[in-house]
């Protein structure tokens, strides 16, 4: 039994020493310590022995399936790691082809700079307005204070619809309408398609615009100041100059238009702010009384501003783009940029 | 409006500088929208004087000159004759750039040295022809002078962009006073010393008004024996260069002042003027009249005319008439200087299509005290340069003198509304700078009048606009309101929308944006049925072109335009989205409905070209793709897709209609070659459209989520062999109408049609995956559930399996 044990062994050491794969060596411990295995064989002999040499043999017996398994686990791991530095040294890839990826989607710039510019507003505290661009007549102009055949009028080329209707030419009208809706505090922003009838390199038929309307007790027109640099700031970079100058709108006194320093040149003076280092971005003001008296709002206890802008404008300045009609060719080369 | 900064310099004494000015102009809300400095870049053009001329040696037409430029001594080859030895003239050194980008540039001419060119003034822009070059007076200027400066010319031209409130800027004068109230300086207002003849001025003409309401001033003077002539060089230059051509002595004279003083003047003449006479009254419907460009004008009831005792002579305001313009053998004029409403002169010359400076000024209104001080200042001008003699005396008829009311002002208020704290006595400064009327009560209120010139001011919130702009908008401190939170929550119409934006661009799809209006035969090409809603469509009463005359019923047309116009720049892999609102007219007086729709069109490829795949092609799996991942991400369940009922423009075998419950939320489909012909569009285009109103009719806000099961799947494998014109998802519904609890999943994963699979039928490969929630599942409790399921599928489908 001895001899045989130490036969097993060296027998073991030496298959498991030659063997060449991992497989091999999982087949050699099926072989010795498998259910029908040659180890668990005599070790099944053990009863057959003398109740006193028993333990001693069956000491011998653990030693070398001890030895046996520690030699196969070595073989084994070395025989793993062998194997994977073989399939490492043998398997190559280009890295350079391309990788896969699904055809991109983007969203227009017009979208993009509308959620900026709301997402501004909503983190101080202006919630979005909507209302329709086909309008009437009142809600477009007379209620915000352009009377029938006033030259003001000449300032926005209107496309008329029946009855009264208009393509609204801005987005004021929803302020007309959220007044008439709600008392005040009011704090909204209304972005929007608008129409004037005019179409060249700068003007299109249809475009867009953002209207800010905040009404409350005690509104400044420094407070409209304020919100508006905030809000240039946040949009164009920390510390963008802005300056306010007097305009004209029928549906604001005081009026102003409001500049920012040349984003292009930082105020130096360039092309596209024809030298002047400004650019005009937004047009503002305090709601004219006249306005407040078609919402029935009392002037005497409530102030506020308005303003509104032109999404092109900011769109084109924010991404360098010369040319306004690219925006509504929807040539997929260009959109695919943003 | 054009004004030059010598010209506002004349009347106010400023020390800006031309920039300086600019800047001040702009912050007072005056914008300079450019600005031009007259002879910039022309220092190099010098007084020179010709010591030496002798013949050119290799040229009959040329002579060498020697010419002294005050510090050196040049050689210059000139090919101008009128000049001689001797001569003071202007010479362009090298450097210098004339008009049109003429640089000036040393160089030989037939083999002689020329450092320079005598110029004429045609080549300075002076003049529109020259005969040949300038020869100034001797000693004109020091010699080395640069000529603009000698002969005046340095000046800067601002172009200022008027806001249609400040008609009382439409002059030299009106903006020089609002120059003035900034700085707090004295307007100088030009002084006219009237010199009279004996004759009275009513003892020759006469005028009447017979619509005060329309005309309620009138004045007009009477000059006889002057001389119509070509202006004097310094009235030409200013004209010239604000714009404005020269015509003759008297002409120019009004308009001259026009610009000046802002009183739009007219010159009749008055030998032309039936019994010397002028009546002012409303035009007969359809009364003819020429106006002097030599259009004949049909007028309306509602026009003003100016009339003398048989005939019209002018459209107020607008324009005078062929019948009674100045000529040059003109000897007496009258001359007119009037107040007409501004209503009046906008219908007039906006039905005309007739927009002058006069009427624009009208338009926008003028000073109705202005009247006659502008005539007495034009009508002195003209004998100064016309000569005759002016009659004695103003026939001003002015029958209710008009009178501006005094505004409550309340200077407190003025503060509290701009964010500022001025002192009391600095904001009835700033009004009283700008000529308003201010008094001061004992009780501490003021009222205020302003100036007949500020039309535009009404109001206490007008007065406040004016202390806001004469102070300062730079000087008012940017605050942060203190007001009550409002914020609300986006609704769930814009919350949807955002989302939505972001899971179609997520799933590779581009916006689009196109315009609203479309042509109206989208329609048609469409292949939309005559009684199809979409056809009645909203029409603009003025569009700019016909392809942009009506407002779109649905968005298809937009986009496939689009797709077209990318697929012949080559873009042939599309996948593109559009989510905007259609127009729909309301019914009756109701307004029109603006639903949000949503469309997608795609094409090409599926994935991109690639090394390391077959190059796909999009159907319409990947379009009905798309929407299942809208629906999904919305979570509206109950959805069929039935192709019993399909869209005109769809290809009738491969669309379908996506019906929630009964109601059709959109539909999805190949674009019908018809379709796609008319859209001239190369390639098959798969859409869709979404109602997004039903979208979020339908949309489940709470979504239910479960934890997952943790007991091992198992999943089963059926191959059917079904007839091809049975729905495969019945097969699917089936399968989930048994409501066996251990059915995890079911999915089909393969269809088959071809080899091996008869004729009329396809093979469809179905995969369901089993597993309970409580317990690992035996094999034999699956097989049999499945057995069963099959069983059923047999059994109430009628088919076989393979
Ligand atoms: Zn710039």
């Amino acid at each position: 039994m001895r001899e045989q044990l130490e036969q097993l062994r060296t027998g073991a050491l030496q298959s498991i020493a030659t063997a060449a794969s991992v497989e091999q060596l999982q087949e050699i411990r099926i072989n010795l310590l498998g259910r029908k295995g040659e180890l668990t064989a005599l070790m099944k002999g053990l009863g057959s022995l003398d109740a006193s040499e028993r333990p001693i043999v069956g000491q011998l017996v653990n030693t070398v399936r001890d030895v046996i398994e520690s030699a196969l686990g070595g073989a084994i791991k070395a025989a793993e790691e062998k194997a994977i530095a073989v399939r490492l040294q043998s398997e190559r890839i280009d890295t350079s082809l391309p990788g896969r990826h699904p055809l991109k989607g983007t969203k227009h710039p017009i979208s993009l700079v509308i959620e900026e510019i709301c997402s501004i507003f909503a983190g101080l505290g202006f919630s979005v307005a909507e209302g329709p661009e086909i309008e009437h007549d009142w809600y477009n102009f007379e209620a915000l204070n352009f009377p029938p055949e006033h030259p003001a009028r000449d300032m926005q080329d209107t496309f008329f619809v029946e009855n009264n209707l208009l393509l609204r030419t801005h987005t004021s009208p929803v302020q007309i309408r959220t007044m008439l809706k709600q008392k005040p505090p009011v704090r909204i922003i209304a972005p929007g398609t608008v129409y004037r009838c005019d179409s060249d390199a700068t003007h299109s038929p249809m475009f867009h615009q953002i209207e800010g309307l905040m009404v409350d007790s005690g509104v400044t027109f420094g407070d409209l100041k304020g919100i508006l640099t905030v809000f240039t700031n946040q949009l164009f970079g920390q510390k963008t100059g802005v300056r306010l100058r007097p305009s004209y709108f029928p549906f604001t006194e005081p009026s102003a238009e409001v500049d920012i320093a040349c984003v292009i040149c930082g105020g130096k003076g360039c092309r596209v702010c024809k030298n002047s280092g400004w650019l005009e971005i937004l047009g503002a003001g305090m709601v004219d009384p006249e306005v407040y008296r078609h919402v029935q709002y009392d002037a005497e206890d409530i102030s506020g501003f308005a303003f509104g802008m032109g999404i092109e404008r900011i769109a084109m300045l924010k991404y360098g783009i010369s040319d306004m009609r690219l925006l509504f060719e929807n040539d997929v080369r260009f959109l695919r940029q943003f | 409006m054009n004004v030059t900064y010598n010209w506002l310099k004349e009347f106010v004494d400023f020390d800006e500088t031309p920039d300086e000015l600019a800047a001040l102009l702009t912050m007072l809300g005056l914008e300079v929208e450019s600005m031009e400095k007259l002879g910039a870049g022309m220092d190099d053009v010098v007084v020179a004087l010709v010591e030496e001329k002798r013949q050119h040696p290799n040229a009959d037409k040329l002579s060498l000159c020697r010419v002294n430029n005050g510090t050196e001594v040049l050689d210059v080859v000139c090919g101008a004759q009128n000049f001689k030895q001797g001569d003071t003239v202007v010479l362009a050194q090298t450097g210098a750039v004339l008009p049109g980008d003429f640089k000036i540039k040393r160089s030989k001419i037939r083999g002689e040295e020329s450092c320079g060119m005598l110029c004429s003034e045609k080549e300075l822009g002076l003049a529109e022809e020259s005969a040949g070059i300038i020869v100034l007076p001797p000693a004109f200027a020091p010699l080395g002078t640069p000529i603009f400066a000698a002969l005046g010319l340095k000046d800067t031209l601002f172009e200022i962009g008027l806001t249609p409130n400040r008609s009382d800027c439409l002059s030299v004068i009106g903006i020089a006073r609002d120059i003035a109230a900034k700085l707090g300086l004295k307007v100088k207002y030009p002084q006219t010393a009237l010199v009279e003849g004996p004759e009275a001025v009513g003892s020759v003409i006469g005028v009447t008004i017979e619509n005060p309401d329309i005309c309620p001033r009138y004045a007009a003077r009477y000059i006889s024996g002057c001389t119509i002539a070509p202006s004097p060089e310094w009235l030409v230059k200013r004209l010239n260069a604000i714009g404005i051509r020269s015509i003759n002595n008297v002409v120019d004279v009004t308009n001259l002042v026009m610009m000046e003083v802002g009183q739009p003047l007219h010159a009749f003449d008055c030998d032309r003027l039936s019994e010397k006479r002028i009546v002012v009254r409303a035009a007969g419907d359809g009364e003819l009249f020429t106006t002097l460009d030599n259009q004949p004008r049909v007028l309306t009831a509602g026009d003003l005319v100016i009339c003398d005792a048989e005939r019209p002579v002018a459209l107020a305001g607008v324009m005078g008439g062929l019948n009674s313009e100045i000529e040059g053998t003109t000897t007496t004029i009258l001359l007119e200087s009037a107040f007409f409403k501004p209503a009046a002169i906008r219908k007039t010359a906006k039905r005309l299509g007739l927009h002058t400076e006069s009427s624009h000024r009208f338009e926008r209104g003028i000073d109705i005290d202005n009247v006659t001080r502008a005539l007495d200042r034009a009508a002195s001008l003209i004998v100064e340069l016309a000569g005759g003699v002016m009659a004695l005396g103003c026939l001003d008829v002015y029958p209710g003198k008009s009178e501006r009311a005094a505004i409550p002002f309340r200077p407190e208020k003025a503060n509290e509304l701009i964010g500022i704290n001025l002192e009391r006595q600095l904001i009835i400064d700033i009004l009283t700078r700008l000529e308003c009327l201010v008094t001061e009560c004992p009780d501490g209120s003021v009222t205020v009048i302003p100036p007949h010139y500020r039309i535009d001011i009404e109001r206490e919130i007008d007065l406040i606009e004016e202390i806001a702009r004469l102070n300062g908008y730079d000087k008012i401190p940017a605050t942060m309101p203190v007001a009550r939170v409002v914020s609300d929550r986006p609704t769930r119409h814009q919350e949807i929308e955002k989302q939505l934006r972001n899971l179609l661009v997520n799933n590779g799809m581009t916006e689009i944006i196109n315009f609203s209006f479309t042509a109206p035969e989208a329609a048609g090409k469409l292949l939309l049925n005559d009684n199809d809603p979409r056809r009645l469509a909203i029409r603009l009463a003025n569009p700019l072109v016909d392809e942009q005359s009506v407002m779109r019923t649905t968005l298809l047309p937009g986009l496939l335009e689009t797709t077209a116009k990318n697929m012949s720049f080559r873009s042939l892999d599309l996948k593109l989205f559009e989510m905007r609102r259609v127009y729909l007219p309301g019914e009756g007086e109701d307004m029109p409905h603006e639903p949000l729709c949503i469309v997608g069109a795609l094409s090409g490829s599926r994935d991109g070209d690639g090394w390391s795949r077959p190059n796909e092609l999009v159907d319409f799996y990947d379009a009905k793709g798309i929407v299942e991942t809208v629906l999904d991400f919305l979570d509206i369940g109950g959805v069929t897709w039935v192709n019993d009922n399909p869209e005109p423009y769809f290809h009738p075998g491969k669309s379908c209609r996506i019906l929630a419950g009964r109601d059709c939320i959109g539909s999805v489909g190949e674009l019908h070659p018809t379709v796609q012909k008319n859209f001239e569009i190369e390639k098959p285009v798969f859409c869709f459209e979404l109602d997004f109103e039903k979208l979020v009719k339908y949309s489940r806000t709470k979504k239910t989520i479960t934890a997952p099961s943790r007991f091992p799947d198992s999943t089963r494998d059926i191959a059917l062999l079904i007839p091809d014109e049975l729905a495969a998802a019945k097969i699917v519904d089936c399968i989930k109408a048994e409501k066996a609890k251990e059915i995890e999943h079911v999915q089909i994963f393969d269809v088959y049609r071809g080899k091996g699979v008869a004729e009329g039928y396809k093979s469809v490969a179905v995969r369901i995956r089993y597993r309970s929630f409580e317990r690992t599942l035996a094999d034999e409790e699956i097989s049999s559930l499945h057995n069963k399921i099959v069983a059923s599928l047999t059994d109430k489908l009628q088919i076989t399996v393979r």
